[in-house]
């Protein structure tokens, strides 16, 4: 038999694949993840999935129950609301709404706020301790009191919801990315670079970024969960989507006159946020767990 | 090991003792008292004042009318005859233009902290509380506001020549024309009396705004506190003419949501509850009672007849014939409404079963549209009333429904949504094109509903926002009043109703019962015929008789 | 600890000059006229509208504009709310009052829950207790605050019918207002019913209180869960078990005082959060505080009352925070230590 690996060779794998590794061994961690991708591919995809529009209702078909109630229905399956729109549809349709927007609000300001955070980093004395001390006032104004603040200014709607998240979330990952960045910037890697003649820009590319992203993924998972529900609470205070978009916490409002009556229309978006949050954080649990554990192996 | 255990043991005892004193409360005997002596009533709304002079929002009314003031006459009995309250007979002359009341003399007004009556009622009062509405120079005339909605629909001032004071209990009212309507009037909530002299009082202080906020009436209850969106507090009246109300205190608990409405219901934190949803929940609780009143009321669609496109009256028509009239009742009011043929519902002895009204035919309604130059369509706003009505549980659900129907035939809807007085406000101003409103009529005369809704008079008033005005019509509702020939009237009113629905001013909807929650614990009538609501016979069962109060003369009211 | 205090104190002041600073821009952001959005008259007539403009001194520079409008907040001058036409000062002094109470119960719930469990999540580490407490946490990080609230109401209110559903107190009980805090006005007022209206005001409060405290138990949970497992890792806790101390002995002498303090430093971070939190609760369960007030006037378009909602309410959040700091830095003399620039 012929063999093609004369000699065994260690396979040293990079960090990455290490935390993936360890995050792959994880059954917990990896239900979180499916449940993530299959939320991920749920918003793109739902227009094809969904089987009846969220928009437009049968009249004839209003408040079903869900198909598992005597008086439910198979065509719609978890039952319909007040104007005979199905509810499955609508929670799928939901999904590009209120997490896939979180997941674009959480991009949005990682990305800035990285930018943001690394140049501020760089600079020192009073400059610095401004921007922190201004950045510690931002942070402790109640986030949705900012955002209220923030539609108040733009108007209701979810393209301005929109807005308002990615606007309160900007500071925290200013805050996150300083605190990181100057703490690499302590290490000795960084000394090194840096006595070998690179310039700022080069050690914060080449050096630090790949070190701290892993955390930033940690805390972009917070994020993104926190903004699953921040969209949402706007959804349901009706200062978030307008009627008939149907965001989850929209739904549950719209649901809320009839909770007595039709209660599915509460608790199943209710369900759908709990679902989309405890997957985020599941991932986000998982990726910690395994930065842990890579770091003491 | 010993001393670090036993601390803990005792400071956990102590906080334990001290908890269960604390909550257990040391009169458990006084508390139940308190809340059997007591209602509490879940209302929708803040009442904008405590005088049904100046209002004719039922929020208002249902706080105010029965329970402060009294009137000098009621209605009675399910034929709704009128029968004495504060005037004890009356007599009218043969021409029919002179009215004498003969009034009691036992009737003593409120005492509460700001205001104590050193005297009976007397006529003075009542004139007083007239010529307040009548006479443009009356020192209150001006006050808050000086618009009277109802006596400037119904014409009053046009109406009554002049109010007369023959002695300390006997007023004699002159009227310009004989009108079979004006007895009707003055037994509605609104023709209310004040108190003369605590308005003479305000009038030296130069606080005569008082007199509407801080109300004095001669009501089985008076007021103690006013909160804005959060409650009002009645206390009883203990001199009340008719005897003593059996609760000592009425709240009125404001909560302008339905489901907060039901929620309090369900979990016992209110006694009774205003307009309440989910009837089949709380038919299948045993601890409560739902109750209902068919009223004299209507739900409609009103278009801004000064706006275009809407003083085209093909434009009005076409819509009239694109909305499904039946699919409203099934979803707005889950069935529980009864469509509406034209303005008069079924119960009112002028209705006519052969008035044509518009049928469902959105085909129709396009080639409408199109005859009337619309064939592209056309973008138009739909104002619907923020707060919950008997007419109309949820109008914005009922906008929305309305929006899906004119979507059909292309007509492209934006629903705007205002708070309660931004939308009075507005509405009165015309900047709308067209919004969900409704009336409820306070008295069984059918022109209650035609002349203070759809008159010529009515449209500055307030009552009339689709400003439409009309000849022929004005003048069938004239002649109507001044025949008291119930057949020659019904005809009259019979023309009135082809004309609306020729020229739809407005497109009826619905009628609808006014339903009411309440503890099985709750006893009395609250309900009253024509829309109000009236805690005087009120009472909680008290299961052990402490107090025997003297029963209370209560006036029979019969439902239908 | 003099030049702790004087960097707090000049913090503190430089966070109100951002906020007075931040509420001021807003009257050029939020739509309408500039003036208006100050002092909220709607209804100004042309001689209100002079005097007005003198008054925020409109005609000058935007420096002197931005202090008459903080002259006019140090008087206690906030404006008058568009929707209700009252001093929003008057408004706010009966509304904080009420929002104080129900966020402290709730945080003083939240750690009176969460830093136990995390304590024994910590002590019980990587077994069977320590793996269930972190899922219930996690579980009660994800739920979104207003479900909760209406389950809650299911449940509680309406099922079991132990606990009311609305309000601070019921409506029968008369009880005047002194300070705001129900507790403190039951216990001073004049009425027969006082301990009835206080066990009453409890049962009000603790279905809010509760919902509000879920979140940031968990929270606390995981933090005094990691400063635990530090503080049982460290060198003197291994040298107090080599005295031969019994577990129990060292968890309460020493773990604990020595664990607590490094949650205590987050508790206010956490203050934010939980006013968040608290301000959806109080719109669920109708309770008279400034969290529902300032959620109406932005229905109501009432830009004067959110301006000054928003400086009252970040004023009071940061003073909570500059305290808990004051605390944690009375009970650790470590952090009273100059080198820290945050």
């Amino acid at each position: 038999m012929a063999r093609e690996k004369v000699y065994l060779e260690e396979v040293f794998p990079s960090p990455f694949m290490q935390l993936w590794g360890i995050f792959r061994k994880t059954p917990v961690a990896m239900v979180g993840f499916c449940s993530f991708i299959f939320l991920i591919l749920l918003s793109v995809f739902s227009p094809i999935l969904a089987p009846y529009t969220p928009i437009d209702g049968n009249l004839d078909m209003i408040l079903l129950p869900p198909a598992w109630h005597a008086d439910g229905n198979v065509s719609y399956l978890l039952g319909t609301d007040e104007l005979g729109r199905d509810m499955l549809s609508r929670l799928m349709y939901g999904t590009s709404l209120t997490f896939g927007l979180s997941f674009i609000v959480v991009i949005f300001s990682l990305v800035i706020g990285v930018v943001i955070g690394s140049l501020s980093a760089l600079t020192r004395g009073i400059k610095s301790s401004f921007l922190n001390h201004f950045l510690d006032v931002v942070l402790s104004i109640p986030s949705l009191l900012l955002a209220i603040i923030i539609v108040a200014i733009l108007g209701p709607g979810i393209s301005n919801t929109v807005w308002a998240v990615a606007i309160v979330f900007i500071p925290q990952f200013i805050h996150i990315t300083r605190y990181a960045v100057k703490e690499e910037f302590r290490k000795d890697y960084v000394l090194a670079s840096r006595l070998d003649g690179a310039n700022n820009f080069r050690i914060l590319y080449y050096s630090v970024f790949p070190n701290i992203v892993e955390r930033l993924m940690s805390q972009a998972t917070l994020a993104q969960s926190a903004a699953i529900l921040e969209i949402a609470t706007l959804g349901f205070l009706g200062l978030g989507a307008q009627a008939p978009l149907p965001e989850w916490g929209a739904i549950l409002a719209n649901g809320l006159e009839r909770f007595y009556i039709a209660p599915w229309t509460v608790y199943l978006p209710g369900l759908a946020i709990l679902f989309a949050v405890v997957a985020t954080n599941l991932v986000g649990e998982g990726i910690r767990h395994a930065l842990k554990l890579r770091k003491e192996n | 090991m010993a001393v670090l255990p036993m601390k803990f043991k005792y400071l956990f005892l102590l906080k334990i003792t001290l908890s269960t004193f604390l909550l257990s409360g040391c009169n458990e005997s006084n508390k139940l008292s308190l809340s059997e002596r007591s209602i509490i009533y879940c209302s929708e709304g803040s009442p904008e004042t405590f005088n049904p002079q100046l209002s004719i929002s039922s929020t208002a009314t249902d706080a105010s009318s029965k329970q402060i003031y009294n009137s000098l006459l009621v209605y009675e009995g399910k034929n709704n005859t009128l029968a004495p309250s504060l005037a004890k007979s009356f007599h009218v002359t043969r021409d029919g233009k002179k009215i004498t009341f003969y009034l009691r003399q036992d009737v003593s007004f409120h005492q509460t902290s700001y205001f104590t009556p050193t005297r009976l009622f007397n006529a003075d009062d009542v004139l007083f509380s007239f010529n307040r509405v009548l006479d443009n120079k009356h020192p209150f005339h001006q006050v808050s506001g000086g618009q009277y909605p109802f006596f400037d629909s119904v014409k009053f001032k046009d109406l009554v020549e002049k109010v007369e004071k023959i002695n300390d209990f006997t007023v004699r009212f002159i009227l310009k024309r004989n009108d079979s309507s004006f007895l009707a009037n003055l037994a509605t909530d609104y023709a209310i009396i004040l108190s003369e002299e605590y308005g003479h009082k305000l009038n030296l202080k130069k606080a005569q705004h008082d007199i509407d906020i801080l109300p004095i009436g001669t009501g089985p209850f008076k007021l103690k506190d006013y909160r804005v969106g959060s409650l009002i507090r009645f206390y009883r009246h203990d001199s009340y003419w008719q005897g003593k109300a059996r609760i000592e205190q009425l709240v009125y608990d404001i909560s302008t949501s339905k489901t907060s409405r039901l929620t309090k219901l369900l979990a016992k934190e209110c006694d009774v509850s205003s307009y309440p949803i989910a009837h089949k929940k709380i038919a299948e609780r045993t601890d409560l009672t739902l109750e209902s009143i068919t009223a004299l009321n209507v739900a409609y669609l009103g278009f801004n007849t000064k706006k275009e496109p809407f003083n085209n009256k093909l434009v009005r028509q076409a819509i009239g014939f694109a909305i499904n009239k039946k699919a409203l009742i099934e979803t707005v009011y889950e069935g529980q409404a009864a469509q509406a043929r034209s303005i008069l519902p079924e119960s009112s002895w002028a209705y006519n079963s052969k008035t044509p009204q518009l049928d469902y035919n959105p085909s129709r309604a396009k080639s409408l549209l199109e005859a009337a130059g619309y064939s592209q369509g056309f973008t138009m706003d739909i104002w619907p009333m923020p707060i919950q009505k008997a007419y109309n549980p949820n109008a914005l659900t009922m906008a929305k429904l309305i929006q899906a129907d004119l979507d059909k035939i292309g007509i492209k809807v934006k629903i705007m949504s205002y708070a309660w007085d931004t939308f009075l406000r507005r509405l009165s101003l015309g900047e709308h094109q067209s919004f969900l409103f409704g009336w409820t009529a306070e008295h069984p005369d059918p022109d209650n509903f035609f002349t203070s809704m759809l008159s010529c008079s009515s449209r500055e008033k307030g009552s009339n926002s689709t400003f439409w005005c009309h000849e022929e019509y004005e003048l069938l509702l004239q002649k109507a009043l001044e025949t008291p020939n119930m057949s020659k009237r019904k005809n009259y009113y019979a023309q009135a109703m082809v004309i609306i629905n020729e020229e739809i001013p407005l497109l009826p909807i619905a009628h609808s019962k006014r339903f009411q929650a309440r503890g099985i614990d709750v006893e009395g009538d609250i309900l009253e015929n024509f829309g109000g609501i009236n805690f005087y016979n009120v009472s909680k069962n008290v299961l052990t008789n402490t107090n025997i109060l003297p029963q209370p003369k209560t006036l029979t009211k019969e439902r239908n | 600890m003099l030049t702790f205090t004087l960097r707090r104190v000049s913090l503190f002041l430089f966070t109100m000059l951002v906020l007075t600073l931040l509420s001021f821009s807003l009257s050029f952001l939020f739509p309408g006229d500039t003036v208006i959005n100050h002092s909220g008259h709607i209804n100004a007539t042309a001689t209100d509208l002079i005097q007005l403009n003198k008054d925020y001194r409109m005609d000058e520079n935007i420096f002197s504009q931005y202090t008459a409008y903080l002259t006019h907040i140090l008087n206690g001058n906030l404006g008058q709310s568009m929707a209700s036409q009252s001093s929003i000062s008057s408004e706010i002094i009966k509304l904080l009052p009420a929002t104080i109470e129900l966020s402290l119960v709730a945080l003083l719930i939240a750690m009176l829950v969460g830093i136990p469990l995390g304590f024994i999540a910590a002590i019980k580490h990587n077994k069977a207790t320590d793996n269930a407490i972190l899922s219930l946490a996690m579980l009660g990080y994800s739920i979104p605050v207003f479900w909760l609230g209406l389950l809650a109401i299911l449940f509680f209110s309406i099922g079991l019918g132990w606990l009311p559903s609305a309000g601070q107190i019921s409506p029968l009980f008369e009880i005047e207002h002194f300070t705001g805090i129900q507790f403190i006005d039951i216990l001073l007022s004049k009425s027969p019913y006082k301990w009835q209206a206080f066990s009453d005001a409890s049962a009000h409060i603790i279905l809010p209180a509760c919902v509000i405290a879920l979140g940031p138990a968990t929270i606390f949970i995981r933090l005094s869960r990691a400063s635990m497992i530090d503080v049982l890792a460290t060198s003197y806790i291994r040298a107090a078990r080599a005295k031969g101390l019994s577990f129990i002995q060292i968890i309460f002498r020493h773990a604990i005082r020595n664990a607590l303090i490094n949650v205590i430093r987050h508790v206010g971070l956490q203050f934010a959060n939980l006013v968040t939190l608290a301000m959806v609760t109080e719109v669920i369960f109708s309770w008279p505080g400034i969290g529902r007030w300032l959620i109406e006037s932005i229905y109501q378009r009432d830009y004067t009352a959110i301006q000054s909602g928003l400086l009252v309410l970040s004023c009071f959040i940061f003073i909570i925070h500059i305290l808990i700091d004051f605390i944690y830095a009375a009970l650790n003399p470590l952090a009273r230590g100059n080198n820290n620039g945050s």
